[in-house]
């Protein structure tokens, strides 16, 4: 039963971890297109090494083949992350300066992330977004949790430095 | 402070102590107001659903070549989904079947195998061969004329119904009419096999096999003499010298009092038919008459 070429835990296994995986090329480059093809392309893979991978291993394989794809993309390319705005309108008590306040240190924000180095800015996002714990994502980037800690810190660090344009 | 002490405080791994000297730093408001604006962040929508149909359209054909995969195009996928099993279906169906190339009546034809070798086939001539296995097998099964240029490679064989012709890396002209065979070589070395006999035949020889007798010739042409539009013929009996003429004329021929069994040797052009039909005449003393889809040959006495 536990099989990867099973269809019900291969479906699973999309159904679990097909976002994070969308997410994390799209953390990584801030391209959709690129974040698409690599869920498509760890999953083809995958399903055509079902016999081999078990399913807890699976994972990690996925990441590792979502990351191999764009191994040779020039890591120099400017990466521009959109961001749907989430922002909530329920309370009607902000005033417009607060509002603008708040929109332009959001776009400050942005370009900081922006700016971060990629494998920081893919660390800080997916635990800040996705809620991924460090363990996680220190076993998706196949790196010690510690290694994982110090990206989170220097990645907070480099924001705060730059919004504050030092 | 510990060490990575933000990643600390992001995972509210701090202590009490730590923390409240954390929010006694002028930096906390900024660190505080930077995670709360991240954590309002979100990413591109990924739709979940349109990824899984997709993926599966490639599952099912998962053995076939990688389709590029343009999320954008949701519908021109679809399209492109479908058009590629079956130009993957058929790639595989034709894969296996054999390669055809045939010449009509006064028709010539140039065609280049897979490996660069080049044949020119001669009018009404057809040649097989299976474009697939091609790099194990050069094999051309051959009925009618061909010039071969052979890349140099494994042994390239080809099949008649009189006879083999097997070589490695050469130029040739194989032709082989009804009964008439004869294979020239113009660069390096053939092999033909003619009934049980096997032979070897080096750059400016033939070998004919004509009426079940072998003749063996040499010549310093370095090509086939049709390829300059010109047939030749070295004691030929008459008989294959006006069947190639119809077969470069597509004009019937007919024979009046006419040894047909006479030897002939001369050439004539293969693109100036009067002056073709005086080349084979004259020298045997023949007259003839032509009709709208057919020439007369005759004996000069004939009342």
């Amino acid at each position: 039963m536990d099989n990867v070429c099973e269809e019900q835990q291969y479906n699973t296994i999309f159904k679990t971890n097909s976002k994070t995986v969308f997410n994390y090329i799209y953390y990584k480059f801030g391209n959709e297109e690129k974040a698409n093809d690599a869920v498509q392309e760890a999953f083809v893979k995958l399903w055509e090494n079902c016999n081999k991978v078990t399913p807890d291993k699976a994972k990690s394989y996925l990441f590792t083949v979502a990351n191999n794809l764009y191994l040779n993309v020039i890591k120099a390319e400017k990466v521009r992350l959109k961001h749907a705005d989430k922002h909530r309108n329920e309370s009607t008590n902000e005033s417009p300066e607060f509002l603008l306040e708040e929109q332009q240190f959001k776009e400050k924000l942005e370009n900081a992330l922006d700016a971060l180095p990629q494998n920081q800015r893919t660390t800080f996002l997916l635990n800040r977004i996705d809620g991924k714990k460090y363990a996680e994502i220190a076993e998706l980037e196949g790196v010690s949790v510690k290694a994982i800690e110090k990206r989170m810190h220097l990645a907070l660090k480099s924001l705060r430095d730059k919004i504050d344009g030092i | 402070m510990r060490e990575n002490y933000l990643a600390k405080w992001l995972n509210n791994e701090l202590t009490e102590e730590e923390l409240e000297a954390f929010k006694a730093t002028a930096e906390y408001a900024q660190y505080q107001k930077i995670k709360e604006t991240t954590d309002k962040l979100s990413p591109p929508e990924f739709n979940m659903e349109q990824a899984w149909l997709q993926l599966n359209g490639q599952r099912m054909q998962e053995q076939a070549p990688k389709v590029i995969t343009l999320s954008p195009f949701k519908k021109f996928l679809r399209v492109a989904a479908v058009a590629a099993v079956l130009i993957v279906g058929s790639y595989f169906y034709l894969g296996t079947l054999n390669t055809k190339v045939t010449t009509q009546l006064a028709e010539r034809t140039e065609l280049t195998l897979p490996d660069n070798s080049e044949i020119i086939l001669n009018a009404d001539s057809k040649i097989t061969y299976n474009k697939k296995n091609w790099d194990n097998e050069r094999n051309v099964e051959l009925e009618g004329e061909a010039f071969f240029k052979v890349a140099k490679g494994k042994k390239f064989t080809v099949a008649t119904d009189l006879g083999d012709v097997a070589v490695l890396g050469t130029q040739f002209n194989v032709q082989q009419r009804d009964d008439y065979f004869k294979v020239t070589c113009f660069e390096g070395l053939v092999q033909v096999s003619y009934k049980d006999q096997i032979l070897k035949l080096p750059a400016g020889h033939s070998f004919a096999v004509v009426n079940g007798t072998i003749t063996k010739q040499s010549s310093t042409a370095t090509q086939p003499s049709w390829m300059q539009n010109e047939s030749t013929f070295n004691s030929v009996p008459l008989k294959y010298v006006l069947a190639e003429f119809e077969r470069q004329y597509d004009f019937k021929v007919e024979t009046k009092n006419v040894d047909t069994e006479q030897l002939f040797t001369g050439t004539f052009s293969n693109s100036d038919f009067n002056v073709a039909l005086e080349s084979i005449s004259t020298p045997l003393q023949l007259k003839y008459t032509i009709g709208t889809l057919n020439v007369v040959f005759y004996a000069e006495d004939t009342p």
